[in-house]
């Protein structure tokens, strides 16, 4: 069993998405370039119709984990992405995802 | 119409009116529309599909706007790998369309295929397979989109020959929003405000500016900045003609190469402020003493650089152009003369100790500084310069003269060696009133080589500068300064360049004395058309100054014995 440094967590890093082919490849490939071990990933519609959730469960240090999640929200078919030590910003996340979305919208209105 | 047809008009209505493609099995059919459509898409036959990539850089380098690439499935599509890469690291925009094998060949390992998305998804900024003609315009006005728009870099579109040879009404799309994806953040009012303060605050403000810059249209906006706070700025490579070389306030090119002013400086300040760049490591040295000493601000638009390898005490996320515009607004209007004395000392000590000796030797071998500096003389700084990747490339980027925006082309974060011929290419076709000289080393003209016989085909006036040493210079100069001189496969047996030049019907001259060098170079500037200009140059020569790896910005080498 592969040891973790001490400076490492199990983060649950989670990302809203649009329905894209090969977007799911392209963000493990993020934890694998950074050799960050997943533990678990899921995949599933959200709240939000139309929008996808990818669920991703990795041992990292805090600096990694933050660099990480920055680099999955810079691929084009993400919306946000989040990541924590516990589960429980669920509810608040949509909430959000939901405000980026009007907000984005409401701007290219304008 | 099919989705070849509606390919061709839609690339036609995003503007564009170039490709650099090669034709193969799995694109046929859009290749046969193309036949068609020869009055309003010019199309570039490269020799390779890594030539097609570089030169659609070269292209978009200068135009500013996407280049498009056109080829086959599988080696088709993997040639263009590496360009691909190139692209997305130095922010160009690109849009490549490869070809595919049908539907319902997807996935068996037909003839000539690859899985093209799982390839370029970790090198493209977007990939997207399309399956199907009706998918064909609205893929394309997105890639456009997505190509140009935020921090710009190469996207793929992967067309099965299903969506080639299917039948679809033509509708033409625009793309101009797509809700998960902000390409123009904008910084909070008091981000700026802040920023604005800590300028005003700083004795010692230091600019270091990027390839940003020139994405963003900035120019003009950072030299008004630059005089209203009379700070000094250095560049990055790729951020070179950014500003004039006789602005008042640039101080010279930050980095391994780069001038002494800049570097050291970097170490003085009590401000840093990076704008448009991502602090390579080509350009900070050890991270761990990188302007420790000073404040630090980042303009970028690209979030995921904000506090990656340098934690800044400010990161403002958005367009440099944007940000600067607000800046000069907000910042006093300050004089600094004591600072601005600083790179001026600097300078001197690395004329007499680099750039004399480089460009004025005593004797012996023409040196590659000598090569540069009679080029940039002569075309008066204003042609762009193309280079490829090695000794060449720094000492054109050292001694190259700027008077004109977009004039310096050059593989940055990749390093492709083999990039030069191509982009040159590329840029020619895009701007063919301005002379376009390119640099390149005896090993990277070798590796694109073959695009000669695309010169040859479209007539293209490139000016090629080969500084011919008979080594792979770059490489030869670490196993000389750090590995104990074992010149491990580093020593090249040329052939007869003079053969090849006539081989592809290419003006040439060879230089090897140093009385030959102005009248050589005017000739090639006089003859029309492509030039191969052959200088022999000292074969054991290394650029200075150098920043070993591993060493701080201010420790720097100036020869092979003295450091500062």
């Amino acid at each position: 069993m592969k040891t973790h440094g001490e400076n490492e967590n199990l983060y649950e890093v989670t990302a809203y998405t649009e329905d894209s082919l090969g977007l799911l490849y392209s963000i493990s490939g993020i934890f694998a370039r950074r050799s960050l071990d997943i533990e678990k990933l899921l995949c599933y519609p959200s709240a939000i119709e139309g929008v996808f959730k990818i669920k991703i469960y990795a041992w990292a240090s805090p600096e990694l984990i933050r660099q990480a999640v920055l680099q999955i929200e810079k691929k084009v078919d993400v919306i946000k992405a989040y990541y924590e030590l516990d589960t429980q910003r669920s509810k608040k996340e949509v909430e959000e995802v939901k405000e980026i979305l009007r907000k984005r919208e409401e701007k290219e209105n304008k | 119409m099919t989705g070849g047809e509606i390919l061709l008009e839609s690339i036609i209505a995003q503007g564009a009116d170039t490709i650099f493609g090669y034709p193969g099995g799995q694109i046929m059919p859009v290749y046969d529309k193309l036949y068609d459509y020869q009055d309003r898409l010019r199309h570039i036959l490269v020799r390779h599909e890594q030539g097609a990539v570089h030169a659609a850089q070269g292209y978009a380098r200068i135009k500013g706007a996407p280049g498009v690439v056109m080829l086959t499935s599988g080696p088709g599509a993997t040639n263009a790998v590496t360009g691909i890469a190139d692209a997305l690291i130095d922010s160009t925009p690109l849009v490549v369309i490869a070809g595919q094998v049908g539907n319902a060949a997807l996935g068996t390992d037909a003839f000539q295929e690859t899985d093209y998305i799982g390839l370029t998804a970790p090198i493209s900024k977007w990939n997207h397979q399309i399956r199907s003609a009706a998918d064909v315009a609205q893929s394309v006005a997105r890639a456009f989109y997505i190509a140009s728009t935020g921090r710009p870099g190469p996207v793929v579109l992967d067309m099965t020959k299903d969506a080639q040879n299917g039948i679809a009404e033509y509708i033409p799309a625009t793309c101009s929003f797509i809700r998960s994806y902000d390409p123009c953040p904008v910084p909070e009012e008091s981000v700026l405000d802040r920023a604005a303060a800590m300028i005003d605050a700083a004795e010692k403000p230091l600019v270091v500016f990027g390839h940003g810059v020139m994405l963003s249209g900035a120019e003009k906006e950072l030299s008004e900045f630059l005089s209203k706070g009379d700070i000094p700025a250095g560049s990055t490579l790729l951020g070179l003609s950014c500003l004039d070389s006789d602005d008042p306030h640039y101080i010279g090119m930050v980095g391994m190469h780069g001038n002494l002013a800049p570097n050291i400086m970097t170490q003085q300040c009590d401000l840093l402020i990076a704008v448009g760049m991502r602090f390579d490591d080509r350009v900070t040295g050890t991270l761990e003493s990188y302007a420790r000493q000073a404040k630090k601000i980042h303009i970028d638009i690209d979030a995921a650089e904000l506090d990656k390898l340098v934690k800044v005490d400010l990161p403002v996320l958005g367009d440099a152009k944007y940000v600067l515009t607000e800046l000069t607004k907000k910042i006093r209007e300050a004089s600094r003369p004591e600072w601005m004395m600083q790179p001026i000392m600097e300078a001197s000590v690395e004329k007499h100790k680099v750039i004399d000796p480089e460009l004025y030797p005593e004797g012996g071998p023409l040196k590659q500084g000598e090569v540069v500096a009679a080029v940039s003389k002569a075309c008066e700084g204003k042609a762009v310069i193309v280079t490829d990747v090695g000794q060449h490339q720094m000492t054109a980027a050292r001694y190259s003269r700027f008077h004109r925006n977009r004039s310096m082309i050059t593989s940055g974060g990749l390093g492709t060696m083999g990039f030069g011929l191509p982009a040159a290419i590329g840029a020619k076709i895009a701007d063919p009133e301005r002379e376009v000289c390119l640099f390149v080393g005896d090993g990277g003209f070798q590796m694109t080589i073959q695009e000669l016989g695309t010169i040859m085909q479209e007539g293209t006036g490139v000016k090629i500068v080969l500084i011919d040493n008979n080594w792979l210079g770059n490489v030869r100069q670490w196993q000389e300064l750090f590995f104990d001189r074992r010149y491990s496969f580093t020593r090249m047996q040329n052939p007869d360049y003079a053969a090849i030049a006539a081989a592809y019907g290419i003006a040439y001259r060879r230089v090897e004395e140093r009385s030959e060098l102005d009248s050589a170079v005017q000739e090639m500037f006089e003859t029309e058309g492509a030039f191969i200009l052959d200088v022999h140059v000292a074969e054991a020569a290394n650029v200075f100054p150098m920043i070993p790896p591993g060493k701080s910005v201010n420790q720097i080498m100036l020869n092979e014995t003295d450091w500062i």
